[in-house]
């Protein structure tokens, strides 16, 4: 196992016109973890996996993979690196089996027989290999494009989305693969809209909105910082969300069915809830419970279900 | 650029290639197409006597070729040339495959040369199937006299052959031009429809602008006019200088194009 980072990207800017995609983004994945990539559709975390493998080219920054300095996108991605970016794309007239093969042709291998049959069968696509892609589920492509990147046997394996496309079982199937992806040593790097997926694979996290990093560390970390939650009713919820807004260190959002989310710390409860009794807003429950990366994830993109400008 | 990444390019686009029905279909028409000509010349009472050559493809079938090679470069090469490398890199577009070959151990300049030269490969591939299937198909259909030069001069059969065969040859550089232009027009729009249509328009344009009485200079500089540059080959003495002149107007499209090409693959972001 190598002793510095597998990915060390560090002020990642790109622009697309004068949109600015990235914004001096910087990502650390390590051997041995499977880091999650978060962000809202449209925050840049595709363009930063475009940038780590050489797709993009990014207009300030550098970015190491393996050690290694990666300058432009002219030159090969090292070999060790490897990506599923969105969803994978193949040639529709070839197999699986022929597909992969050609892939294999582009790294070098010519004699790929053993290789395919084991990337096949890690992926469970064994049996449909020597069936034209055009026939292939959505799901069935993500797999191949999953045996595509298992065949440059990675050490920074990215993957955008993986199990997007894919059911439940095989979406189980594709997490248990990156866990011992990861767990033989390499760093996976894994962007996905399922907080249960990455709350249940990642140990560490960065949380991309607008081009910009609004949270890097571990998920405990991540808790930690963003204040205890509490769940919060009242008799006039209204009264106490607008009383929330003016109240220094917490925050607070409606729950549908009745009641608030309140992330703070207690001090600052404390003043909140004697702020409430002062304006006449009485408090009929106040629970503490442990938070989703799903509503820590929303609260710090500033994320209720439309996005402002 | 690595000559093992090119290698492997090269052996996976002919893979491609040979594993698509558009490729056989365009093989295949070279193949049989002269001999349909052939024999229909051998069936029908009139002969294409507005074309060079067309006077005499019922008494030599050498002249069958050349009818053939007339008819091509006017015609069928800019098609021909254009039906691969027009689409060679455009295809990676309208498969978006383009991140799939991008994120494997080869540099966009080993798959920018490895695609070039499939696609000169296949030009290649297509004139000689057309050149030996028309040469085949006449003397077989019609006969293997003797041919009468532009000049009036007789060709005897061995003869014949060699300027036959020079003939042919000599189109390669103008086909090799309209296929640089077509891998520049696939890589400009990311369109297989424009890189495969835009090389056969440009090539109409051309012999447009060829036949009006325009400035001598702009015909000069028109590609298609090197696909006629094999007139010379069958007068007595033979003259070259179209020929040269011809194959380095064709050399100018092809450094052009494909440096024009190659600037935009390498800088390219890829996206979907």
């Amino acid at each position: 196992m190598m002793d510095g980072p597998a990915l060390e990207a560090r002020g990642v800017t790109k622009r697309y016109g004068s949109r600015d995609a990235l914004c001096g983004v910087d990502l650390v994945a390590r051997p041995g973890e499977v880091h999650g990539l978060l962000g809202p559709n449209g925050a840049g975390k595709t363009t930063l996996m475009r940038v780590v493998l050489g797709l993009v080219q990014r207009d300030a920054g550098t970015v190491q993979v393996l050690g290694r300095d990666l300058h432009s996108t002219a030159g090969p991605i090292p070999s060790g690196v490897a990506g599923l970016v969105e969803t994978p794309a193949f040639y529709p007239y070839l197999s699986g089996r022929d597909n992969l093969g050609l892939l294999a042709r582009l790294d070098g291998v010519r004699k790929s027989g053993d290789r395919l049959h084991r990337v096949l069968a890690q992926t469970g696509l064994e049996p449909h290999a020597d069936v034209d892609v055009s026939a292939y589920s959505a799901g069935m492509r993500q797999r191949l494009g999953l045996a595509a990147a298992l065949l440059r046997a990675p050490r920074l394996l990215v993957l955008d989305e993986p199990t997007s496309a894919l059911d439940p079982g095989s979406a189980r199937d594709v997490r248990a693969l990156a866990r011992t992806i990861a767990d033989e040593g390499a760093a996976v790097v894994l962007s996905s809209h399922d907080m249960a997926e990455v709350e249940g694979l990642c140990s560490n996290l960065t949380v991309i909105d607008r081009g910009r990093v609004v949270f890097s560390g571990a998920v405990d970390e991540l808790r930690r910082t963003t204040g205890i939650l509490h769940r919060l009713h009242t008799s006039d919820d209204g009264a106490a969300l607008q009383l929330a807004s003016g109240s220094p260190g917490l925050r607070a959002t409606a729950v549908a069915g009745g009641g608030l989310e309140v992330s703070a710390d207690r001090d600052a409860l404390d003043a909140y809830v004697i702020g409430l009794g002062a304006a006449g807003v009485a408090v009929r429950a106040l629970q503490s419970s442990g938070r989703s990366l799903e509503s820590l994830f929303l609260e710090l993109t500033g994320y209720n279900g439309a996005r402002p400008s | 650029m690595r000559v093992r990444g090119v290698i492997a390019v090269v052996g996976v686009e002919w893979f491609k290639l040979a594993a698509q029905l558009k490729t056989r279909v365009v093989l295949g028409a070279c193949v049989a197409g002269p001999f349909l000509f052939a024999a229909t010349i051998r069936l029908q009472n009139s002969l294409p006597e507005d074309t060079l050559f067309g006077r005499a493809v019922k008494e030599s079938g050498f002249a069958v070729s050349l009818v053939i090679l007339g008819f091509a470069a006017l015609w069928a090469c800019p098609a021909l040339t254009s039906a691969i490398g027009g689409d060679v890199f455009a295809a990676e577009d309208r498969h978006r495959t383009w991140k799939t070959v991008l994120t494997r151990s080869c540099s966009r300049a080993d798959v920018f040369v490895g695609k070039v030269l499939t696609a000169l490969g296949f030009s290649s591939l297509a004139v000689t199937l057309l050149a030996v299937s028309s040469v085949a198909a006449g003397l077989l259909l019609i006969g293997s006299q003797p041919l009468i030069g532009l000049s009036g001069v007789l060709l005897e059969r061995d003869q014949a052959l060699m300027r036959v065969a020079l003939a042919w040859v000599s189109v390669l550089p103008p086909a090799f031009g309209f296929t640089a232009l077509a891998v520049l027009l696939s890589v400009a729009t990311r369109s297989s429809a424009a890189g495969i249509g835009l090389p056969v328009v440009a090539g109409l344009i051309m012999q447009l602008l060829a036949l009006v009485d325009g400035p001598e200079p702009v015909r000069q500089i028109l590609i298609s006019s090197a696909f006629g540059a094999w007139h010379g080959l069958l007068t007595a003495p033979p003259f070259y200088r179209p020929l040269v002149y011809g194959t380095v107007v064709s050399g100018i499209y092809f450094v052009v194009c494909l440096a024009i090409s190659y600037a935009i693959v390498r800088r390219r972001d890829i996206g979907e």
